[in-house]
């Protein structure tokens, strides 16, 4: 029974809500917001839950005074002073808001610690997405060449100025890439192979010129196009295949196959 | 010589993050700016609100919180200084419950600077629960949801509110999106009121934002950070947003020429294995 | 002056075929009202929209006006099977005429079905029909082929060098909620990870942003220790609640990498911008990392910072993977069927709109 219940509850809530869908008609055409108005009380309650597991956590840690104790210490002083702030913000001050220009919760809170607190973390981002893009752009093959280069296309094509440095930095790759090739060129015996590398530089230092005057003038035009062709093509294709195993998961919640989430 | 580049291919994390660092603080500090070319986008977003005849009502949405607010803040202050200089008058609101009094900070900044009146020119109308049910109730009546202002002022109390009492009266609706409630907003507002809708987004969100543009869904887009130097540009107020495109700039090439040196460094080591 | 107030006074003329009518496909409580704006009418400073309830000779009652030239509007404000006229009337500034009355009484009422969904329901019959087909012939002992998903393979691996290592294991749930459908297709890779880990005596972090997920995850490593044979390793401090802000979660979960040290760190779920602020710290202490979502614009972070990634759709495949449910792996069979389906359509769309044709996706269009 433990485990048939919750399966009924969810095999009929689930069929009621897809049949609701087509019918427009009462009691249907407002179940979705019903249901969307029991969850959302519900999940308020669940916050209790959270709030206990959050301070029993910290606090055990307190207690059995475990490796970076502080650390917990500090955030269960934090909460309550979050918390008690507030509360006499929403007491004492004469707006009763927290929220009011006026209200020392937001001036010397949210304004001075949360906000900043906040921008810091986002503000990371820059350093990892440099960190990340140094380590992920290797041309290790065909296809994470072409990576490469879009990347560096898009970069570049995205900022005012962007086309006056592309032709350099698009200059040096190439001269990079043809002394590459001939390094290896050098170090094969004659054939093939060997006057394959050599073409390839040649044309790649060929190409340094024209290249770099067509980004100077198509630039951000070719930026765009990579965002908007390829890349738009690439996502759709992705979010396609995440609707039909969304629909795929969602029938196997709602006729009890998927029941992970069940005890 | 093979140590070198060894080290080149192995670039340690802490000093690429001092390079970023040094990037993005100097010319912060230097205040620069580059030459700007706004896009065409955030340009048809101007001439929109150029277009508006004068006391016509903008309603902005706050719909990011501080994690955003490099980006989004800037946009907010050129849009407020583009819209008290045509005389429009603006209603703000917010999805975002705490980013919402980054919006009232911003507003009451402007308006001081600017010598609007509250009330008048312009108010303040916080936050609501419920996204979809705040903006549909919206298409039928601002008092169904917002009965008062956020300091408990009824609606009609405030002289720029009494005719206004949904999306007709609104000329135009701008949102401040760092999240999905732009979608949101194309979905409800313009889908079914019609709404002229302009938005702003962050960065990493703007290509999601370019199809409604496409589609003539919105009449207006301002894109991360550029954007906002964009309108900073033309509305003829450089501020945080175009200095800060210079730092952008830097790293972007900074990370272009990391990109390039780890590829010689890792095309080195292999030749030798 | 005067020669504009003359235009204005000659050019007004009344909007034409004013039809009310009950709204299709709503439920109830709603009539339309359409018309036309002759073309001379260019100086309209406001339209209004009266009705009158129950016959024409009741007093016309101002239910709606535009400040700008619109041809629609819908009263929301009518009661089922009451008989409503209107009329609109056009303003220039003082200047204003009146449209004839509608001749026939619109009356709303409740739609049983919903025609403008039609396509929808068709799709979804054919698509269920496509899974529940799968899903009966896997029950009667068809065999189903599914491909190697690196990333999934990789789970053991990664558990078990992180306990050789003497490290725990960090399992994040993303920023979704129990609604989510990547959070529930995350719970069941948890599952796995956590019997994996009983069998190892590994220690299974679960640091949760919503308590729903929380309680959720709580119940899913329980199970998942059970079947591994050692409930007795489990405590409830494992799973916990951090925080309900996105970088908050963030900042908690990089102290708890940075402090505990995980060998390995699963990244499985909805994330937003804090992605790469995780897979970043993930990997910066020398984690091996298996990320998963089905966030479009998360995915190129985590392919860049992580050692294997489920691309979208792998993650919901994940379960049936896992499981080697028989049942479970026909509704992904299913899925590929429907997707060649969508192919074939999307490439008939595209030819017929080259050629001009447009039924197919005004078809779509619809919904």
């Amino acid at each position: 029974m433990k485990r048939e219940i919750p399966l009924a509850i969810t095999f009929i809530s689930g069929f009621l809500l897809i049949v609701a869908l087509f019918i427009p008609h009462k009691p249907f055409g407002t179940l979705q917001e019903t249901f969307n108005d029991w969850y959302i009380i519900v999940s308020g309650f669940t916050m209790i839950l959270g709030i206990d597991s959050l301070l029993l956590h910290n606090w055990n840690k307190v207690k059995r005074r475990k490796s970076d104790w502080p650390y917990a210490l500090a955030l269960i002083m934090s909460f309550f002073l979050t918390f008690l702030w507030g509360l006499y913000s929403i007491v004492y001050e004469p707006t009763h808001n927290p929220f009011a220009p006026t209200a020392s919760f937001l001036k010397y809170f949210y304004k001075s610690i949360f906000v900043p607190l906040q921008a810091t973390m986002f503000a990371l981002l820059a350093f990892f997405i440099a960190s990340a893009a140094y380590r992920a752009f290797r041309a290790r093959e065909i296809n994470s060449t072409l990576l490469l280069f879009s990347a560096a296309l898009v970069m570049l094509g995205r900022v005012p100025e962007g086309e006056q440095a592309a032709p350099y930095v698009f200059g040096i790759i190439f001269l990079l890439f043809a002394v590459y090739f001939f390094i290896e060129a050098s170090l094969l015996t004659a054939g093939f192979l060997k006057y394959l590398y050599i073409a390839l530089g040649v044309l790649l230092l060929a190409a340094i010129y024209p290249v770099g005057k067509l980004l100077l003038a198509y630039l951000p035009k070719i930026a765009d196009w990579i965002m908007n062709i390829p890349q738009l093509a690439a996502k759709r294709g992705i979010l396609i295949g995440v609707a039909l195993g969304g629909i795929a998961m969602s029938l196997r919640i709602i006729v009890g196959i998927e029941r992970t989430y069940l005890k | 010589m093979r140590e070198f580049f060894e080290k080149l291919g192995k670039i340690d994390r802490r000093i690429i993050y001092l390079i970023v660092a040094i990037g993005v603080i100097t010319p912060i500090l230097f205040k620069a700016r580059l030459p700007i070319k706004p896009l065409p986008e955030v340009r048809q977003a101007f001439d929109y609100i150029e277009s508006l005849p004068e006391s016509s009502a903008v309603l902005i949405s706050i719909d990011y919180d501080a994690s955003s607010m490099p980006e989004l803040q800037p946009m907010l202050y050129a849009l407020l200084r583009h819209v008290f200089r045509k005389n429009l008058r603006v209603i703000m609101l917010g999805h975002w419950p705490l980013g919402v009094p980054l919006g009232q900070i911003a507003l009451e900044d402007v308006a001081k600077e600017m010598g609007k009146k509250y009330g008048v020119d312009y108010c303040f109308l916080g936050y609501r629960p419920g996204i979809a049910a705040v903006m549909l109730n919206l298409g039928k009546e601002i008092r169904s949801v917002f009965a008062s202002d956020y300091k408990y002022t009824p609606l009609d109390s405030l002289p720029m509110m009494r005719n206004i009492h949904n999306y007709n009266d609104i000329a135009l609706l701008i949102g401040l999106e760092a999240g999905s409630v732009g979608d949101f907003w194309v979905q409800f507002a313009q889908a079914r009121f019609n709404q002229k809708i302009i938005l702003g987004s962050t960065a990493v969100i703007t290509p999601d934002i370019y199809p409604y543009l496409q589609a003539g869904q919105i009449v207006g887009l301002i894109g991360g950070l550029r954007g906002a130097a964009d309108y900073e540009t033309l509305v003829n107020t450089p501020g945080p947003a175009s200095i800060g495109m210079y730092s952008q700039t830097v790293v972007h090439i900074l990370v272009v020429a990391l990109i390039i040196l780890g590829n010689v460094g890792y095309f080195v080591l292999r030749r030798r294995k | 002056m005067v020669p504009l107030l003359l235009s204005i006074l000659f050019s007004l003329e009344p909007v034409r075929n004013v039809r009310a009518f009950d709204t299709p496909d709503d439920g109830g409580g709603s009539i339309t009202v359409t018309w036309e704006i002759p073309e001379s009418d260019t100086f309209i400073t406001r339209i209004e929209i009266f009705r009158m309830e129950g016959s024409t000779e009741a007093t016309p009652e101002l239910v709606g006006y535009f400040l700008r030239p619109q041809t629609q509007f819908v009263d929301n404000t009518v009661e089922d099977g009451i008989p409503y006229y209107y009329f609109v009337r056009i303003r220039s500034d003082s200047v204003y005429v009146d449209s004839k009355i509608t001749t026939t009484p619109a009356i709303s009422k409740a739609q049983w079905f919903s025609g403008r969904r039609l396509p929808a329901l068709i799709i979804l019959v054919l698509y269920f029909g496509f899974l529940m087909f799968y899903i009966f012939k896997a029950k009667t002992g068809g065999s189903l082929f599914i491909r190697k998903i690196a990333g999934l393979e990789a789970i053991d691996e990664a558990v078990g060098r992180s306990t050789e290592m003497g490290r725990p294991i960090l399992y994040i749930l993303g920023l979704g909620f129990i609604s989510d459908i990547p959070t529930v297709a995350s719970l069941a890779i948890l599952k796995r990870v956590s019997k994996k880990a009983a069998e190892y005596e590994a220690e299974v972090i679960v640091p949760c942003f919503d308590p729903i997920v929380m309680v959720a995850a709580q119940e899913t490593v329980k199970e998942g220790y059970l079947e591994a044979g050692r409930p007795d390793l489990y405590n409830e401090g494992q799973v916990f609640y951090l925080t309900s802000d996105q970088f908050g979660y963030a900042a908690g979960v990089d102290g708890i990498m940075l402090r505990q040290r995980p060998g390995a760190v699963f990244l499985q779920g909805l994330f937003f911008a804090e992605s790469l602020i995780l897979a970043e710290t993930g990997h910066s202490i020398g984690a091996i990392q298996i990320s998963g979502t089905t966030a479009v614009t998360q995915l190129p972070f985590f392919i860049a910072a992580t050692d294997y990634t489920l691309i979208g759709e792998e993650m919901y495949a994940a379960s049936a993977y896992l499981s080697k449910d028989p049942l479970a792996l026909g509704t992904i069979k299913g899925e590929d069927i429907a997707k060649m389906v969508l192919v074939v359509l999307i490439l008939i769309g595209t030819l017929m709109e080259t050629l001009g044709i447009h039924w197919l996706s005004n078809f779509f269009a619809l919904f």
